[in-house]
């Protein structure tokens, strides 16, 4: 898992630290524990995945311990949401309650203990992209919130901002077409995939808008190039990490 | 008009909901399986049309929870949404849709169990009634309550030690039997105490399943019976206010007094159900007999 056996000492035992994080469900202070939690966010297309993985490359050239956790990849999980999302089983309540179930996989599985025991984490979209998604699909906002009282607080969440239009060109040069669910297909918002994907992605952006403050999202605009992004991104993680010395494996 | 417990579900339009919806709650071997399999066929042979429900039995989940508990490491976390996930699912594609089409909706077990669970799990209670508040109010809960020193031998007898129904995730390293007590303890304590917040109907399971049966037949039949004794009283007022009333309204009305004309030649209602009449009179059937349209 990329860190050392020593880290591991602090145990995986995560069940204290669930009770610790659901009951205190409502007032998410950042966790007390040694790791350290850094997460992306933003609309599919904003370049959130590529600036993860050099970042990753670049905490691990450096010694870090380093693990990365995507959305939706709960091995006991993403079946049942594949399932779901192959057979259109979901309704925006069920969409928001299976992805929050995988989560919380990650959560109790990886995320929990790995912070306990040391490590830098990594996640590739985090609650918020709950927060925006299922409310764009008509969930309650602040039902959603509560769902997801257990999460931990990340050290940093970085936001990358793009234009809907930047961000769909990018994807349309990528593949040939939109996913159903992806493109808010389910919400009947238009019959056309890629007019489905600008409106519903058109919402999910409003209610990232409002996360920014929220959450003290950290954005980054991610219309410069990509280099530029990087060197932000990892000046703000070292400022983070720089005292954390114990987080360095030996070599 | 019907109520969730708090939050409304998109798209869940409660508006026009006549079924009823019954639960069946209790700890394991408390006998809610052999009650549900006693009840449906008896109230279909009453003409009432019955959609029968339980914990993971939806189309979407339900696969994924079995094969998730086959191993031993599904989280209290990811265990209680899981759940979730499955009861939402039943709730939008079979509960609700079943209540508006006005069958009569029998659950084996329901939210109540789910937050007994996780909150014995040690998570925290308002976090899990948050999840729950988007559940639609049942119209009846009855609770077949078992004490700890019935429950243990039935369990443990029938069917011997799960895994799951042991508690053994909250109480690892203890054998099975002692993990199984404590685990279903505290399981007790919480129906208990929910009991009292959710206003459960108790019923002692510890008697034979054929009295409970009965006990369960003449609460059910105040339930579906009050329901139809509030028609008969409107149609009523209507009728002396000279007000006019659509001949199918009439027509079903009549039907209904029909239907349970009939249930009172069964055996069980007559007495007990005097005695338990709510309107005070001590003779439920009194009103229905003399507001009976003479058709």
């Amino acid at each position: 898992m990329g860190i050392s056996p020593g880290m591991q000492s602090g145990g995986f035992e995560a069940g204290a630290a669930i009770r610790a994080a659901t009951s205190t469900a409502k007032k998410r202070g950042e966790h007390q524990f040694p790791g350290k939690l850094f997460v992306v966010e933003g609309i599919d297309g904003s370049g959130k995945s590529t600036q993860l993985s050099l970042l990753h490359k670049w905490l691990e050239s450096r010694g870090y311990g380093v693990v990365f956790s995507e959305w939706n990849s709960s091995p006991l999980v993403k079946d049942t949401t594949k399932l779901g999302k192959k057979k259109k089983l979901l309704t925006p309540a069920t969409f928001s309650l299976i992805h929050s179930t995988d989560f919380a996989d990650r959560t109790e599985r990886s995320i929990l203990p790995l912070l306990k025991a040391g490590a830098v984490v990594l996640c590739d979209r985090y609650m918020y992209t709950a927060f925006a998604r299922d409310v764009a699909r008509g969930m309650d906002r602040e039902w959603v919130r509560d769902l997801y009282g257990f999460a931990v607080q990340p050290t940093v969440a970085f936001y990358f901002r793009v234009p809907l239009e930047t961000a769909i060109g990018r994807l349309l040069d990528a593949r040939d077409g939109f996913k159903f669910y992806e493109a808010g297909m389910d919400l009947g918002l238009s019959d056309d995939p890629e007019e489905s994907f600008r409106l519903f992605q058109g919402r999910i952006i409003e209610e990232y808008e409002k996360m920014i403050p929220e959450f003290g999202l950290t954005v980054i605009d991610a219309t410069l190039p990509i280099e530029i992004q990087q060197t932000r991104v990892r000046q703000i993680v070292k400022s983070h990490i720089s005292d954390a010395v114990e987080l360095r494996m030996q070599p | 008009m019907r109520e969730t417990y708090g939050k409304l579900l998109p798209g869940m339009d409660l508006s026009h909901v006549s079924g009823k919806l019954i639960v069946i709650e209790g700890t394991d071997g408390a006998g809610r399986t052999t009650q549900m399999e006693l009840l449906k066929p008896w109230l279909e042979e009453l003409g009432h049309a019955v959609l029968d429900t339980g914990m993971t039995r939806s189309t979407l989940a339900g696969d994924g929870i079995r094969r998730a508990k086959e191993g031993v490491n599904l989280g209290r976390v990811t265990q209680s949404l899981f759940y979730a996930t499955d009861f939402v699912d039943r709730l939008e594609n079979e509960i609700v849709p079943a209540l508006r089409a006005g069958f009569i909706v029998l659950t084996d077990r329901y939210v109540y169990s789910l937050m007994a669970r996780a909150m014995v799990r040690g998570t925290d209670p308002q976090w899990i009634r948050s999840i729950y508040s988007v559940a639609l109010k049942p119209d009846a809960v009855f609770y077949l309550r078992l004490g700890i020193e019935q429950l243990v031998p039935r369990v443990v007898f029938s069917r011997g030690f799960d895994y799951w129904e042991s508690g053994m995730d909250l109480y690892p390293g203890q054998d099975m039997y002692d993990s199984f007590c404590n685990y279903q303890a505290a399981l007790l304590a919480e129906f208990d105490r929910l009991s009292e917040e959710f206003k459960f109907e108790t019923v002692d399971a510890a008697a034979d399943a054929r009295s409970v049966f009965s006990q369960l037949k003449v609460k059910i039949l105040a339930l579906l019976e009050n329901d139809s004794r509030k028609q008969f009283l409107s149609m009523l007022a209507m009728r002396a206010a000279g007000g006019f009333m659509p001949k199918a309204e009439e027509d079903a009305i009549a039907a209904a007094a029909r239907k349970h004309s009939v249930t009172r030649d069964l055996e069980l209602v007559s007495q007990p159900f005097a005695a338990h009449a709510p309107n005070g009179n001590g003779n439920g059937h009194g009103a229905i007999q003399h507001l009976k349209p003479s058709a």
